[in-house]
């Protein structure tokens, strides 16, 4: 992972984007151990207390569960949990987004819908 | 939990001393050098005289290890000078270390030099002697033979006259350390006395009067305690003075 | 227990106040960067903390005593900074082994390690380096010496960017190692920033914002747009800096603590938001007058 520090996101929360999207892709599976913070702190050459804020969001939203001495493991709903919030705010704030450029551009809603549908093709035809 | 480290002032002390003997080894190389120097004035001769009838002439010269001992003062004055300078009062702090524990250091290796001052001056008198039998085109060669005794009281004696130097000299660095106007103060006051000395064909003036104090004295103990006490005294109002200095800058 | 207590410490030079009321906490454990302009105070602070001056007025307590000509505190705490006294007639290696010789904590192999990898040479003598290089070796004692309370005052001067990126993170990884309070006062607050946990900013020798600086990064926001727009919407708010960028356009940095209808009402005058660096942050909040060097020629 590289960090990016011109970001407008704090270090933290493209640590716990970070580490959602290796849940989801199944990098980390559920009941795993997730990295420390520690290890979190040296990979990514940051404050050990910048990464703990990082795991402590995902704790706090039950994607990571503690073990008294162990440290943070994936729960078992993990990946639903975060397929449901990305869909809830990171997806519908980028549909917002999009639909307000649209809008600016005069752009229609048919031509919208064709314009993603093409995107979604020529991502398949990529892979 | 945080530990602390627990250090006794005795253990810092010996640290800074064994740093200090390092750290200081170029006042070593001058006295070095100083010492070859008198040498070589010595073997000139401090004084002497001749005469003779028609029969007969005769030569004489004086030679004396003096003029090594007044090199050595010196030396001792002006390491100790160089000492109280803010380079070196602040390479202390640069480690661990306190005002008192950084004149106690100071003390013991200025008492360290003082102690090998001491014994080079008392070799390199001796073997001024030795040179003397040697390189003199000579007839005679009259020394003053020495007891054992005597030479332990002369070696403790050179090395307390230079402990003594080492504390005026502290003392007087730490005055222009203090404020600058010493520098200008100290050296007016001294030769200003000499002069005086000179003008008014006096017998003694106050500068001479202290020295006669320790020159005068025919017993070895209370020769020594009166060094010591003098020394203890000067190095004591260093460290009142350094109490008005920043530790560090 | 703090490791560090200021309670409005003043320090005076003649007339001029170098630290003005200052207080703060440091707790355990915490890297914290020390920023603030120059003549804000920094050195004199960390000086004092240090032990090696003594403050005017106020309470200093650094491990609960009071650091000046303190000889457990100076065992405890190591100070490194440009004009660090060093003998001159030691090599660098005997230094090493002096430092050695008075820290209880000291860890000769990091030292000889970092020493072998900056690429200095045990027979030079401290004298004899370049600026960069001399920092490179003080910043190389500071680590190795391990103290419980560590401050570094301004370690980088000098020295090339690849050697501040390998000093910062070698300062990292000991202190993932080897937990300790770390001071460091830096102008480069951007190269820093990441390994901080807190941020402790001084102006006029006070104490200006004292945070986490992950909550600095949101303590902000820039909003920008036409001049008379930005002009009537800041009305009420906190504004830290204003400036006009071009063509009328006008940019301020203001405190985040907007409301969703101040946002909305941004939006609608078609307003701008964007975020800020750190370290342009600070120095828009420690800039001495509203507006900055252009304002200088605007003046006319």
């Amino acid at each position: 992972m590289i960090l990016n520090s011109d970001s407008m996101k704090p270090i933290y929360v493209q640590i716990a984007e970070w580490l959602e999207t290796e849940i989801l892709s199944e990098s980390i599976k559920a009941d795993e151990k997730v990295y420390s913070q520690y290890q979190l702190a040296e990979m990514l050459n940051i404050n050990p207390a910048t990464a703990a804020k990082g795991l402590n969001i995902l704790a706090d939203e039950n994607i990571l569960y503690k073990k008294r001495g162990l440290g943070m493991f994936v729960s078992a709903d993990a990946k639903k949990i975060i397929s449901v919030k990305r869909r809830n705010q990171t997806l519908k704030s980028l549909v917002a987004e999009l639909v307000r450029e649209a809008e600016h551009l005069q752009v229609t809603e048919e031509e919208l819908i064709t314009m993603i549908q093409e995107a979604k093709r020529e991502m398949k035809g990529d892979t | 939990m945080m530990y602390l480290t627990k250090v006794s002032l005795w253990d810092v002390v010996k640290k800074q001393f064994r740093f200090k003997l390092k750290s200081f080894r170029g006042m070593f190389t001058s006295l070095m050098i100083l010492q070859v120097m008198a040498l070589l004035f010595s073997l000139s001769g401090e004084g002497g005289g001749g005469g003779g009838t028609d029969m007969f002439s005769y030569d004489m010269k004086l030679y004396s290890g003096n003029i090594i001992t007044a090199f050595m003062m010196i030396w001792a004055l002006i390491s100790a000078i160089v000492v109280t300078t803010q380079a070196y009062r602040f390479d202390d702090y640069t480690f661990v270390a306190n005002r008192l524990s950084s004149h106690l250091a100071n003390i013991l290796f200025l008492g360290w030099a003082s102690i090998i001052g001491g014994i080079t001056t008392v070799l390199a008198s001796q073997s001024l002697k030795l040179s003397v039998f040697f390189l003199k085109d000579r007839e005679f060669v009259e020394s003053q033979p020495l007891t054992v005794l005597q030479m332990a009281e002369g070696l403790a004696a050179t090395i307390l006259y230079l402990f003594l130097f080492t504390a005026i000299g502290y003392l007087l660095g730490m005055l222009v350390q203090r404020n600058k106007i010493f520098m200008v103060i100290i050296p007016g006051f001294l030769f200003g006395s000499l002069f005086l000395n000179v003008l008014l064909a006096s017998e003694s003036t106050l500068v001479i009067d202290i020295g006669q104090l320790f020159v005068r004295e025919t017993s070895f103990l209370l020769f020594t305690v009166k060094v010591l006490l003098t020394s203890a005294l000067a190095y004591a109002i260093s460290a009142w003075i350094s109490n008005s200095l920043e530790v560090r800058k | 227990m703090s490791v560090l207590e200021f309670d409005s410490v003043t320090k005076t030079y003649g007339e001029k106040k170098a630290l003005d009321s200052l207080t703060f906490t440091l707790g355990e454990n915490k890297i914290t960067g020390l920023i603030g302009r120059n003549g804000a105070g920094k050195t004199t602070m960390l000086k004092i903390a240090a032990g090696f001056m003594s403050e005017s007025s106020g309470e200093v307590r650094v491990f609960g005593k009071h650091p000046f000509n303190n000889l457990t505190v100076s065992a405890n705490l190591i100070m490194i900074d440009n004009d660090m006294n060093l003998p001159a007639a030691l090599s660098l290696e005997e230094l090493l082994e002096a430092a050695a010789n008075f820290y209880p904590n000291w860890d000769m192999k990091l030292a000889r390690n970092l020493f072998d990898y900056f690429s200095l040479h045990p027979k030079q003598t401290h004298a004899g380096l370049s600026k960069g290089m001399k920092n490179t070796f003080n910043a190389i004692i500071g680590l190795a010496a391990r103290c419980p309370l560590t401050i570094f005052d301004e370690p980088t001067n000098g020295m090339d960017a690849g050697v501040r990126k390998d000093f910062y993170r070698a300062l990292l990884k000991d202190y993932i190692a080897n937990p300790r309070t770390i001071i460091i006062s830096s102008h480069h607050l951007n190269e820093v920033e990441d390994i901080l946990e807190d941020i402790l900013l001084l102006k006029d020798g006070k104490q200006f914002l004292h945070m986490p600086v992950e909550e600095l990064r949101e303590y902000a926001v820039v909003v920008s747009g036409k001049e008379e727009a930005v002009n009537s919407w800041l009305r009420g708010h906190e504004v830290f800096h204003k400036s006009e960028v071009s063509f009328g356009r006008t940019f301020a940095v203001i405190r985040n603590d907007l409301s969703d209808e101040q946002i909305a009402a941004a939006m609608k005058m078609s307003l701008e938001f964007s975020t800020i660096s750190n370290e342009d942050l600070c120095l828009y909040l420690t800039s001495q007058e509203k507006g900055g060097i252009d304002d200088v020629f605007n003046k006319g």
